[in-house]
C-alpha cells in the first residue's frame, strides 16, 4: 500500500530505519545476507538488515518472514517491530502495520515523531478516524505547515464526519497551492457534503494532475456510484486498483458490482482482498455471507451471519438476510424471529430519519 | 381487424424499415428483425396532457402522475384509454379542464376521440389522480373502472351506454382518512366468480402534511423515509354492487408499507390468486393466498422482500408472467437509477431465486429510473421481453431519460434493444404511467406511455417482423366473466409450450389489455390452448388458428 503520507514519512524514516542496510547492488546485499546468516542463524542485525534489503526489493512476504524470525528471539525489539510494521503497511496489511507500529512505541517512545503519520495513515486506512484525530490534534499547532500532517488530519476529520474541521485543514492545504493532493482532500470534503459537481471537478483535476494519486480514483469511484453512475464508477475503481491493488473502497464497490452481476467468484476476490486492508470489516464479511446465500452456501453463511449478528446487534440487513436464510433452511421459528428484528430495527431507523438525504 | 394500410405506412415508415433491412441482410449477420414504434397520439384531437401543477414547489405527489387504463368500454372490440390527472396544490382539487382525467374512444381508424365529458369520468370532484383498473366487477359485460387519488377513491359503474356512474358511497368502498391510493388490481381472490380489489396505498398524505426538504435553501423532492407506511386494502366484492373491507380479516392489514405496483399471479400453482405488492424504499410484500379467505405474508420466505444484498430499493412498477416459459410466473419490479431492477424466478411454486444479474438485467438496468414497467412480448417471438418507462424523481434536464425494452434471449438473459424501436419509443421525459395494449388488433401489443408535462404517448407497433401470434379474449360464467386469473397454457405444432394468465394489473398506475397474448414466432401452427379458469374448470381448444383474436367462454362445468 502507498499513499501520499508513506511517500512523505518515507523520506525520514527510511533513514532511520535502514541505517544498517548497503546502499547499491540490493539482490546483491541479500545473498551476502543470506550467506552469512547460514553460518550465523542468531544475528539479529543480520537478520534485521536481510528484511529491510528484502523490504527495499518489494518482497515484503519474505522481509516479514525474517523480522519474524529476528522478534522470535527478541520480541520486544523496537527498530525490529518498526521495520516490521513498514513492511506490513506497504504490503498492505494496516491492521498488522498499526499493531507493531503501537508496540514499538510504547517500549521505546522516543520513536513516537517517526511513526506518527504512519500511524495515523494506518488508522485512516482501517476507518478508525478517531484514533487518527486523537493522534495528530495535539500536533496540530507545531505540523500545520506540514502538507503530510494536514493531509492525514484533514483525512480524519473529514471521515470522522467532522465537516467544519475538516473545511479549516482543506483551506490551510489549499492556501499553498492547488497540489493534487489538496484537491483530492477537497473533493472528498465535497462529496461527503453530498455537493457532487463540485466534488467531481475537484476529483477529476486531482487526476489529471497526477493520476497515480492514491485514493483519487477510488473517490471517483465512490462520487460516481452517488451520482449513479455505475459504470463509470466501475472504470474508477479499476483504476485505483491499477495504483493500490488493496486499496478498501475500490475492492468493496468491485466486490458488490460483481456480485449484483453475478460474477462470484470475482466478488469472493474482491472481498477477500478488501479484508486484506480492513480484517474482520462487519460489511465486507456481510458481503462474503451474501455470496455464500447466493451460491447455495446456507449453513455457511448461516454461521457468518450469526457471527456478525453477534457482534453488530442493530445490523438491520444482517438480520434480514439471516431471516431469509433460517426459512430456506427450514428453520421457521428463528426464521419469524429473525425477521420481526430486522423490521424493529429497520423501524428504529426509519423513525431516526426524518430528514434524510434527496434520493 | 386490420387497420388501413395507408394510415399503416404513415404511421411506421415500414417499407424504410424493410428496405434497411434488406441491404443489412446482404451484408455481414444480422440482428434479427425488430418491430418499431410510432406514436399517433398526434393524429387525435384531445387536450390531455398529465399535469402534476409542478410549480417550484415540490409536493410529494407530484412525482406520480398520469396513471393508465387500456379497456374497451364500449365493447366495440378496439381497446380505449382511459387516462388519470393530477390536481391543483395545495388545494388538491381538479380546479379546470388541465387537471381532468380523460377517456379516449378508440375510432378504429388510428384516431381516438375525447369522450371524457359524455362519459362522466372527468373527475372534477376528485384530487390527484393516481393509478387506475379496469375490471367487469358487477359480471354485466361491461367493463368498470376504480380510479386512486389522495383523496377518497373512486369506483365508477359502466352503464353501458357509453356513461359511467361513480358508485363508491353505495359500493362500501373506503378508506381511512388521508390515505394516498397510489395503484388498484382487480382479481377474484376466493374464486366466487367476483372480482374483488386489492389497492396499494403509499403513506398518509395531506398538502397541509407535505414536508419539505431542501439543501441550501433548494428543494428537492423528499426521500420516501421521511413518510409513514400504511395497509394495503383488500375489498371483499360481495355481489349486488357492495364490497366489504377485509383488510383485516385477510391479514393485508399487518403489514404497513410504501404500495406502488401490484402484480397478480397464482405464484405456487394451487388455483388460487397471489398479489405481490412493490415498495417504495420498505421490502416488498408477497401475500400468499391461504385459500380461505385469509393471505399470509410470505416475501421473506420466498426471497422477494429486498434485493440480494438485503436491501429495500425505491421498488416501482411491477409485473408477474413467465418470461422463460418453464409454466411459472416470475416477478419483475424496476427501481431508480443507480438500483437494479429485480428480476425474480419462480423456483417451481416454491420460492424465487433472484436473477437479475445472470439475466443481465442489473448491468442494463443501473443506468435509469423505472416507473411503470412489465413483461410484454413485443416481437412477438414466444419470448416476454422487459419494457420499462422510465425518468427520474426530479425535475432536471438531466433526469429526462428514455423508455428501454429489453429483449429476452431464450429465457436465459436479456439485451437492450431500446435504440432499435424507434424515435418515438426513445422520447426523452420524465415516464410515468404505461399499458400494453393491442390498439388495431393485429397481434403485435403497442404502447400507451403518459409522461410528465406532456402529451401521452400512444405507441403503434409495426408488426412487421413476420412473426405469428394468438390474442385470447377469456370469457367466465362461472369464473368471473373478465376471466381474471385464468391461467392459460398453449403448445405450438412443433410442441413448444408458452405460458401466460389473465390479468390487467400491469406496472405502475396502469391497467392492460386483458387479453392473453402469445407471440408464436415463425410458427404458424397451434396444437392447443388449455384454460384453467378461476372456477377450476379445465378447457382445451385443439388446433385453433393463428394470428386471430380467439374469444373463449367458460364452459358450463
Amino acid at each position: 500500500m502507498k499513499s501520499i503520507a508513506v511517500l512523505f514519512a518515507i523520506l525520514f524514516l527510511a533513514p532511520a530505519l535502514w541505517s544498517q542496510q548497503p546502499t547499491g547492488d540490493v539482490e546483491g546485499a541479500i545473498r551476502t545476507y543470506r550467506e552469512y546468516l547460514t553460518a550465523h542463524p542468531d544475528s539479529l542485525e543480520a537478520r534485521s538488515n536481510l528484511g529491510a534489503a528484502l523490504s527495499r526489493s518489494g518482497r515484503y512476504a519474505e522481509a516479514i518472514a525474517e523480522y519474524d524470525l529476528a522478534l522470535s528471539k527478541s520480541p520486544d525489539n523496537p527498530v525490529l517491530l518498526l521495520n516490521l510494521g513498514l513492511a506490513y503497511y506497504k504490503s498492505g496489511r494496516p491492521a498488522d502495520a498499526a499493531t507493531r507500529f503501537e508496540r514499538a512505541v510504547s517500549l521505546a517512545p522516543q520513536f513516537k515523531d517517526q511513526v506518527t503519520l504512519l500511524l495515523a495513515s494506518c488508522y485512516n486506512t482501517l476507518a478508525r478516524y478517531k484514533d487518527a484525530i486523537a493522534l495528530l490534534a495535539p500536533l496540530e499547532n507545531e505540523k500545520s505547515a506540514d502538507l503530510a500532517f494536514d493531509y492525514l488530519y484533514g483525512t480524519a476529520l473529514i471521515g470522522d464526519g467532522r465537516n467544519a474541521a475538516g473545511a479549516a485543514v482543506v483551506d490551510r492545504v489549499l492556501s499553498q497551492g492547488e497540489s493534487p493532493e489538496a484537491l483530492l482532500l477537497r473533493g472528498t470534503l465535497r462529496l461527503r457534503a453530498h455537493e457532487h459537481e463540485g466534488a467531481l471537478t475537484d476529483l477529476q483535476k486531482a487526476i489529471a494532475l497526477n493520476g497515480r494519486l492514491p485514493g483519487a480514483h477510488a473517490r471517483l469511484g465512490e462520487l460516481l456510484v452517488a451520482m449513479r453512475e455505475t459504470e463509470r464508477a466501475r472504470a474508477a475503481f479499476e483504476q485505483e486498483l491499477a495504483v493500490d491493488p488493496d486499496e478498501f473502497t475500490s475492492n468493496l464497490n468491485l466486490g458488490v458490482l460483481a456480485k449484483q452481476d453475478q460474477d462470484y467468484a470475482p466478488a469472493r476476490r474482491y472481498f477477500a482482498s478488501a479484508l486484506k486492508a480492513r480484517p474482520n470489516d462487519p460489511g465486507v464479511r456481510y458481503q462474503l455471507a451474501l455470496l455464500d446465500v447466493a451460491t447455495g452456501n446456507r449453513d455457511e453463511a448461516r454461521k457468518s451471519l450469526e457471527g456478525l449478528i453477534a457482534e453488530s446487534p442493530d445490523f438491520a440487513e444482517a438480520h434480514a438476510t439471516l431471516a431469509a436464510v433460517y426459512y430456506r433452511l427450514d428453520r421457521r421459528a428463528e426464521g419469524d424471529r429473525e425477521r420481526a428484528l430486522a423490521q424493529r430495527l429497520i423501524d428504529r431507523q426509519e423513525a431516526a430519519q426524518t430528514g434524510a438525504a434527496p434520493r | 381487424m386490420k387497420w388501413p394500410v395507408k394510415w399503416c405506412l404513415a404511421a411506421g415508415g415500414s417499407w424504410l424499415l424493410f428496405s434497411g433491412w434488406w441491404l443489412g441482410a446482404r451484408g455481414q449477420e444480422t440482428e434479427p428483425r425488430r418491430p418499431h414504434f410510432t406514436d399517433i397520439a398526434s393524429k387525435s384531437n384531445f387536450a390531455y396532457r398529465t399535469d402534476n401543477n409542478f410549480t417550484g414547489r415540490k409536493y410529494f405527489p407530484q412525482t406520480m402522475c398520469g396513471g393508465v387504463a387500456a379497456f374497451d368500454f364500449d365493447n366495440d372490440g378496439r381497446l380505449d384509454l382511459f387516462f388519470t390527472n393530477g390536481a391543483k396544490l395545495p388545494e388538491l382539487q381538479k380546479t379546470g379542464p388541465r387537471f381532468y382525467n380523460c377517456l379516449l374512444r378508440n375510432r378504429g381508424d388510428g384516431s381516438f376521440e375525447d369522450v371524457t365529458a359524455h362519459a362522466g369520468l372527468l373527475g372534477k370532484d376528485l384530487g390527484f389522480s393516481f393509478g387506475a383498473a379496469a375490471g367487469d366487477y358487477d359480471n354485466d359485460g361491461f367493463e368498470d373502472l376504480f380510479v386512486c387519488n389522495a383523496g377518497p377513491n373512486v369506483l365508477y359503474h359502466n352503464n353501458g351506454d357509453g356513461t359511467f356512474t361513480d358508485v363508491t358511497a353505495r359500493s362500501g368502498i373506503t378508506k381511512p382518512k388521508d390515505v394516498l391510493s397510489a395503484a388498484a388490481a382487480w382479481f377474484d381472490y376466493d374464486n366466487d366468480g367476483k372480482l374483488d380489489l386489492i389497492v396499494s396505498n403509499y403513506t398518509v398524505w395531506t398538502p397541509q402534511t407535505d414536508k419539505i426538504c431542501a439543501v441550501d435553501g433548494r428543494e428537492y423532492y423528499c426521500h420516501p423515509k421521511v413518510y409513514s407506511g400504511v395497509a394495503h386494502r383488500l375489498y371483499h366484492n360481495l355481489g349486488n354492487g357492495r364490497f366489504e373491507d377485509v383488510t383485516e380479516a385477510s391479514g393485508f392489514g399487518a403489514e404497513l408499507g410504501k404500495g406502488m405496483g401490484i402484480a397478480i399471479a397464482d405464484f405456487n400453482g394451487d388455483g388460487y390468486m397471489d398479489v405481490f405488492v412493490a415498495n417504495d424504499t420498505v421490502r416488498n410484500f408477497l401475500f400468499i393466498n391461504q385459500k380461505n379467505g385469509t393471505f399470509k405474508e410470505s416475501a421473506f420466505e420466498w426471497g422477494v422482500a429486498y434485493d440480494e444484498s438485503g436491501n429495500a430499493g425505491s421498488s416501482m412498477g411491477a409485473d408477474a408472467k413467465d418470461y422463460d416459459n418453464d409454466g411459472w410466473p416470475d416477478i419483475f419490479y424496476n427501481n431508480l437509477r443507480g438500483q437494479i431492477w429485480g428480476l425474480y424466478r419462480n423456483m417451481g411454486g416454491k420460492s424465487f431465486d433472484y436473477v437479475s444479474g445472470v439475466s443481465r438485467v442489473s448491468r442494463l438496468s443501473a443506468r435509469n429510473s423505472g416507473w411503470s414497467n412489465g413483461f410484454v412480448d413485443y416481437n412477438n417471438d414466444g419470448w416476454k421481453d422487459l419494457y420499462s418507462a422510465n425518468g427520474d424523481v426530479e425535475h432536471m434536464p438531466e433526469s429526462r431519460e428514455h423508455d428501454t425494452m429489453f429483449e429476452n434471449v431464450d429465457g436465459k438473459q436479456f439485451r437492450d434493444v431500446s435504440s432499435s424501436l424507434g424515435a418515438d419509443f426513445n422520447h426523452s421525459g420524465y415516464q410515468r404511467g404505461s399499458a400494453f395494449v393491442d390498439l388495431n388488433n393485429d397481434g403485435f401489443m403497442d404502447l400507451v406511455v403518459t409522461s410528465l408535462d406532456e402529451k401521452p404517448r400512444i405507441m403503434l407497433n409495426s408488426a412487421d417482423n413476420g412473426n405469428h401470434w394468438l390474442l385470447v379474449n377469456t370469457i367466465g360464467r362461472r369464473s368471473n366473466r373478465d376471466g381474471i386469473g385464468a391461467v392459460l397454457k398453449l403448445i405450438t405444432a412443433s410442441g413448444r409450450t408458452l405460458y401466460n394468465h389473465v390479468t390487467t394489473s400491469v406496472g405502475f398506475m396502469s391497467s392492460s389489455d386483458k387479453r392473453v397474448h402469445f407471440g408464436l414466432g415463425a410458427e404458424k401452427a397451434i396444437a392447443s390452448v388449455e384454460i384453467r379458469w378461476p372456477s377450476g374448470i379445465v378447457q382445451t381448444i385443439k388446433k385453433p388458428r393463428a394470428d386471430q383474436i380467439l374469444t373463449v367462454t367458460e364452459p358450463a362445468r
